[in-house]
């Protein structure tokens, strides 16, 4: 890392080039002669506006982001690219959903691989929205700094909320084809809701249109699919680029910030960390120190969107040439009358699976159904204390933006076992149970059991 | 100017506000309404199963009504297939040793045991819970004769105890 520049020595003349942060870069045709050049690139195109004209180098680093949040945000691009297609194909009916699926999987030109994108695209997304969730939290990423008018707090919050309605699209979508997948899935996920005490068989009434799940079931988890969801999820991700931008960028900045700012001897004016003059109200302010640290500020154009495409165009490209490779399944039609045996979850709902399947308990005579503490209350109590978390970490401010942070230790610590225990159910739920959802080794084979009754 | 008592156009913007609100509200209101289904197109909750000849001593399951019938010489009692922890379907296993207990101050014939492929709870064969998630036992529903055709009806919506029995004349 540069060092900062000695105190008293004037930062506003640097002896840099005219053009600080342009630097010439082979195998890139785009070289900015000037930053008025570079920020006109960013400014001037619709595709870019929203980026900001000159960032913090460090803050592009991929072993700090892993640029996890922009791999969601292409894949989230992906599944609505690859939906419109399946848009046209698919017939929201529980006579002809089925066959509209199948179809598509094997008479469509494509329709095979458009499908595999759409599904690989929505596993991968799941995952990755965990992982930056994780990231986030292991770098205290939703900690403020020193600008004003920060509330990465806020913006943790939406976080969480869009993992919630990224966990929805993916139930929903995978209920679509109306196999035995869906159709359990159906059951399993609404009795979930019914089974919370008085107004729980009202709301499952009101998901499924019915007491019995059939065609208004179907069209109300479909629409949620293709209009509801995806529409909240395309706002909440508007807000949640916007706050990163108010909020002065990644909370790596901040971290450079207050290292320098604790090397400088004179605080320095402060500066509004907004480029091309346009400031108002509460923008956040960044010490002048690391604003005049022009060693470590480049030009968006083209640091940025050199790599955010890199991300971009790597997933879209990883995704093609993967569901190329890889077939989606399709299950039985959807059968009400035999439950699969065993009848499992994907992968990201199995730890659910496990919770429920061992959270009923019996206290003198009164029993609690696990449907209710393991699928309402254990989940609620885990979204509240995520959503709580920024309020309730009392760190320091120097905390905000790095990884494993020697004051959050503790946390962490706590972080990483639940992780840990979210994962060790799931590969319980995956590899471990079989027939009547009971515990089986890998290579034990399962029983041989009737297919009726 | 000096303080003022509240003006028209301070008592127009809260009218329209509050107006505001409230359409907005109704309209809300009358879309999620709307969503509540005011006719039920479900399956109805008493069917006929069949005539009573028709079942076998031992056990019928009758996927359609996920129901279990039970038939023991002339008397009849009828067990629910939907697991009480998320209503996935029982199976059926026979148990290689049939025994007799006491159910409901009357002694009954178990033949088979049921288990949940979806979270593995386990019932006897008169649907008490022996392991797993489920709460509550299977429900035992009330059985009748058809008095026009003399066949085998349930009425799913009618949950009878376990000394339950319908015995033919």
């Amino acid at each position: 890392m540069a060092t900062a520049p000695a105190p008293g020595t004037p930062t506003t003349t640097p002896p840099s080039p005219s053009a600080p942060g342009v630097h010439p870069r082979p195998f890139w045709s785009f070289q900015p002669k000037s930053d008025r050049e570079s920020g006109d690139a960013i400014v001037s195109n619709f595709a870019l506006h929203w980026f900001p004209a000159k960032v913090f180098k460090p803050s592009l680093d991929w072993n700090y982001s892993f640029w996890l949040g922009t791999i969601s945000a292409a894949l989230f691009l992906l599944l609505i690219v690859s939906g419109l297609p399946l848009l046209f194909l698919y017939v929201p009916s529980v006579e002809r959903a089925y066959g509209s699926v199948k179809d598509i999987e094997w008479v469509v030109t494509f329709g095979s691989w458009i499908r595999s994108v759409h599904r690989l695209s929505a596993h991968l997304m799941v995952a990755v929205v965990c992982l930056h969730l994780v990231r986030v939290f292991f770098t205290g990423a939703y900690k403020n700094g020193v600008g004003r008018g920060q509330h990465r707090e806020w913006n943790w919050v939406m976080g969480v909320a869009m993992l919630l309605l990224t966990l929805f699209l993916s139930f929903t979508g995978y209920l679509l084809p109306w196999d035995q997948l869906a159709y359990w899935a159906v059951t399993v996920g609404t009795n979930i809701a019914a089974s919370i005490p008085y107004v729980g068989p009202q709301i499952r009434e009101l998901l499924i249109g019915g007491r019995n799940i059939d065609q208004p079931a179907l069209i109300r988890f479909y629409v949620a699919h293709v209009i509801l969801l995806p529409g909240l999820l395309g706002a909440a991700f508007a807000y949640h680029m916007w706050r990163v931008r108010k909020d002065g960028g990644l909370a790596r900045v901040d971290r450079v910030a207050t290292l320098r700012e604790k090397a400088a001897e004179e605080p320095g004016a402060a500066k509004t960390y907004t480029l091309l003059g346009v400031a108002r109200g509460t923008a956040p302010t960044i010490r002048a120190a690391s604003l005049e640290a022009r060693d470590l500020t480049v030009n968006s154009m083209p640091d940025l969107v050199r790599r955010a495409a890199v991300a971009v165009l790597g997933t879209f490209a990883v995704i093609s040439v993967a569901a190329s490779l890889i077939r989606s399944p399709l299950e039985e039609p959807a059968n009400p009358l035999v439950t699969p045996n065993p009848a499992k979850a994907p992968w990201y709902f199995l730890w659910l699976q496990e919770i429920v399947t061992d959270t009923t308990f019996t206290v003198g005579g009164f029993t609690v159904n696990g449907a209710f503490l393991g699928g309402v209350i254990l989940p609620g109590i885990i979204l509240l204390v995520l959503t709580a978390w920024p309020w309730l970490d009392r760190s320091p401010a120097e905390a905000a933006g790095v990884w494993f942070h020697k004051t959050r230790s503790r946390q962490n610590f706590g972080f990483l076992l639940f992780v840990l225990f979210v994962l060790l159910l799931t590969i319980v739920g995956t590899f471990l149970r079989g027939p009547s959802w009971e515990l089986f080794w890998p290579w034990e084979a399962w029983p041989e059991l009737p297919t009726r009754i | 100017m000096t303080e003022q008592k509240p003006d028209r156009r301070d008592f127009l913007v809260k009218l329209g506000t509050g107006a505001g609100v409230v359409g907005i509200g109704t309209q809300a209101a009358a879309s999620l309404r709307s969503l509540l289904p005011n006719v039920s197109y479900d399956a109805p909750t008493t069917v006929k199963l069949g005539k009573t000849a028709d079942f076998p001593d031992g056990l019928k399951f009758l996927p359609e009504q996920r129901l279990f019938v039970f038939r023991e010489g002339k008397v009849f009692h009828a067990v629910s297939a939907v697991c009480t922890h998320l209503g996935c379907t029982v199976r059926a296993e026979a148990l290689s040793q049939p025994e007799t207990v006491t159910v409901g101050d009357a002694p009954m014939r178990l033949t088979h045991r049921f288990s949940c492929p979806c979270h593995g709870s386990k019932y006897t064969g008169d649907g008490k819970v022996v392991s797993g998630p489920a709460p509550k036992p299977l429900a035992w529903y009330h059985l009748s004769v058809s008095p026009d055709d003399g066949q085998l009806v349930a009425d799913l919506a009618r949950e009878v105890g376990r000394d339950f029995r319908l015995t033919l004349a």
